[in-house]
């Protein structure tokens, strides 16, 4: 019902997302149709859909591509199952709980720029505790660069982006624990289910609506990363740690290429939200099966 | 002809906003009816341009100089820079710019020409390759203030001890380093591997070392895919890997990681800037009076040299006081001025006069040294577009070095990316030139 109160009610939140959500993105769905040139001021000039086909021939845009791609499935996978396996814990009563609690939920509270900075001082490999944690326990021989080749700067990424934002999912999955009722497990105890089963047949599946939340959000943010690859590498060695984001802050504020930097956001984003569309489409099927 | 630029973008737009209102309000003692100019330096800066600032108030009186303290990490304040002018806003009077900044943000119209305004007999006043540095197809933008050039740190006493000459060669060099290195605890030699501008810096000495080129600042011909660009990768790939005088981490130092392990005396020899000297001749430092410095060793019948860095100051196009931001970037580039900014930091003035001056040298005796080595500046291409093509090398190189690809085939894509990158903008340049 659109009675003129309500509409007047709600101007004011339509007035602030216009503004900050869809000026920008339309703004940017406009400039990804322009060709930028520099050359005595910055001209624009139309493009059609030449920025995109451009991307298609672009070694690098695939590059970051994938890259962003294996970012996001190890990170959010690993932190989806540890999350859950945490919440698990920490739904349990103990004594200091609420200690416990707020103690894990530090990594998610810190600025991602500062726990970047102090990620890449511990994999340093002059420098860092990692190096020589292992070296002492005589795992390693010779210290290791672990930003400095390929595989081993993804894993690093993707260790420090599960130790921030596992956290999260654990919050969320908390909340949703919280809320299935006691008389239901009561009854799947009475009916002689074994602790595995009641987690399988009647914890997994009431938690569904918040797995999917937290899977949702996750996804997203992963496969956004744009600080975290920024600080600890800088998108090196090779360019084999470049996201999505990172190329298209490249193009807009380095290369002052705005209609190829739109061109790349637009794309990752219809990119992400099919992903992301898919994925919850999946899941809500399997979920709706099993219950 | 192509629509103009639109300024009004809304994210621009509040990025710009949140980052003038602190600057707005004026500092107590501020006479609001004074004309004010402001302009951005790093945090570890501003103490040094405070004199600078006040002399200039009190020569010109009911002015007023803003010295705002950007972010200390220069990529952050080029985005702020960058965000202000791509707004046509006129917060910022000068603009405090690195040698690469000037090309991009002169093809973007955002600076004021300077040529008018500089004489000849005022360019002889400047070292010629931090001058040139401020140019961009032919016409003057920036006023050097201090420079840069790439410099080859050495361990005299371990050289001395062992009876051998500083290396004169890439050969000596690789040879003195594997000789004295004990792995892990000393290493050979340390410098900028990190996928980030430091490493093309370390490249471009050792390609010019090497007799090659990257662009050809005249015909914009692409040199990387050269015989003497493989073998400057070639001993780039040698210190990591064959003879293994870098340690691995190498890979991913910025200048700060490879000066540390310099300065706890674990590297023989070490490539940086000249800031590392200062602080390893400062006291409390392992290293006092055990370090040489020269310029980067050179293959036979190449030249030494030096990648060119350095800061400088132009004006913006959008200033409402560009006549007085002139006036304050000649009180800044005057032998005063370089007293105030050098002496205490120990930065290397652009002037030439700076060199000789006795209140100067008395702070800083390496001076003297300083200037015979930046006969050897190289300056990397001035292109508006600059940023891709550092990009671009340094994406291939990273590769090399990691393993992930091939010298050979790691430099020739770099080649052809790069022509692909300067045959394309050019050509589409001339065609809208035409059509004016």
């Amino acid at each position: 019902m659109w009675t003129r109160e309500r509409l007047l009610l709600l101007l004011p939140a339509l007035l602030l997302l216009a503004v900050v959500v869809a000026l920008p993105v339309l703004r940017v769905v406009q400039l990804s149709l322009y060709h930028v040139e520099l050359h005595q001021g910055i001209v624009l000039r139309w493009a059609g859909a030449a920025q995109f086909s451009r991307t298609w021939l672009d070694t690098r845009w695939w590059a970051t591509l994938l890259n962003t791609a294996v970012f996001t499935c190890c990170s959010v996978a690993l932190e989806m199952v540890l999350g859950v396996v945490f919440a698990l814990l920490l739904h349990r009563r103990f004594r200091g709980r609420g200690v416990v609690r707020s103690l894990v939920m530090l990594p998610w509270v810190l600025p991602t720029a500062v726990m970047a900075l102090a990620w890449s001082w511990i994999f340093n490999d002059s420098f860092g505790v990692l190096n020589d944690l292992l070296g002492r326990v005589g795992i390693l021989s010779a210290p290791v660069a672990w930003l400095g080749a390929p595989h081993t700067a993804m894993i690093t990424l993707v260790v420090a982006d599960v130790w921030k934002t596992t956290p999260f999912v654990m919050l969320i999955v908390l909340a949703g624990l919280q809320g299935i009722p006691e008389q239901v497990l009561e009854a799947a105890r009475v009916d002689g289910l074994t602790a595995g089963q009641r987690l399988w047949k009647v914890v997994l599946p009431l938690l569904t609506p918040s797995l999917l939340v937290a899977l949702a959000f996750r996804a997203i943010q992963a496969y956004g990363a744009f600080d975290l690859p920024y600080v600890m590498t800088g998108g090196g060695p090779g360019g084999t740690t470049e996201t999505v984001s990172l190329y298209a802050y490249h193009n807009y504020f380095r290369y002052l290429d705005f209609g190829y930097g739109s061109a790349v956001a637009v794309q990752g984003a219809v990119l992400a939200g099919l992903l992301v569309a898919s994925v919850l489409h999946v899941a809500r099927r399997l979920g709706a099966k099993r219950t | 002809m192509g629509d103009s630029w639109k300024p009004l973008d809304v994210p621009t737009a509040i990025a710009v906003l949140a980052l003038t209102v602190p600057a707005c309000a004026p500092p107590r003692g501020v006479n609001a009816r004074d004309t004010q100019i402001a302009v951005m330096l790093p945090p570890s800066e501003r103490s040094f341009w405070e004199p600078i600032a006040r002399r200039f108030e009190s020569e010109h009186p009911g002015t007023h100089v803003e010295l705002v303290e950007g972010p200390q990490s220069t990529d952050l304040r080029e985005n702020l820079y960058t965000a202000s002018l791509l707004a046509r806003d006129p917060t910022f009077d000068l603009v405090y710019m690195d040698v690469t900044w000037t090309a991009k943000f002169a093809a973007a119209g955002w600076l004021a020409e300077l040529g008018a305004h500089v004489d000849d007999e005022r360019r002889a006043q400047f070292l010629p390759a931090a001058l040139t540095a401020g140019e961009f197809e032919g016409e003057l933008y920036r006023l050097p203030v201090r420079t840069d050039v790439g410099l080859l740190y050495y361990r005299r006493d371990l050289l001395e001890a062992a009876g051998v000459q500083p290396p004169a060669s890439f050969e000596d060099l690789a040879r003195t380093a594997a000789a004295l290195q004990s792995p892990p605890r000393l290493w050979g030699f340390v410098w900028q591997g990190k996928q980030y501008e430091g490493l093309v810096c370390d490249f471009v000495e050792v390609l010019t070392g090497h007799g090659g080129y990257w662009v050809d600042p005249v015909t914009l011909a692409v040199g990387l895919d050269r015989p003497e660009a493989l073998d400057a990768l070639g001993f780039l790939m040698r210190c990591t890997r064959d003879q293994a005088i870098s340690p691995p981490g190498v890979m991913t130092y910025q200048e700060e990681e490879s000066r540390r392990l310099f300065q706890d005396g674990r590297a023989i020899f070490l490539r940086n800037w000249p800031y590392a000297w200062r602080l390893s001749q400062a006291d409390g430092s392992p290293l006092r009076g055990l370090v040489g410095v020269m310029p980067m060793v050179h293959a036979k019948g190449a030249a030494p040299s030096g990648t060119l860095g350095g800061w400088g100051l132009g004006i913006s196009a959008f200033s409402r006081h560009p006549e007085l931001a002139l006036e304050f970037i000649h009180a800044a580039t005057s032998l005063e001025g370089q007293r105030s900014l050098c002496g205490p930091t120990g930065y290397a003035p652009a002037r030439r006069d700076a060199y000789r001056d006795p209140e100067l040298l008395a702070a800083n005796p390496f001076l003297t040294q300083f200037e015979r080595l930046h006969v050897n500046a190289v300056a990397r291409p001035a292109l508006a577009r600059y940023a891709l093509a550092s990009d671009i090398l340094q994406r291939h190189l990273s590769a090399a070095l990691s393993g992930a690809d091939s010298p050979r085939h790691a430099l020739s894509a770099a080649a052809r990316e790069t022509r692909l990158m300067l045959g394309g903008p050019a050509l589409a340049a001339t065609e809208s030139r035409s059509e004016r």
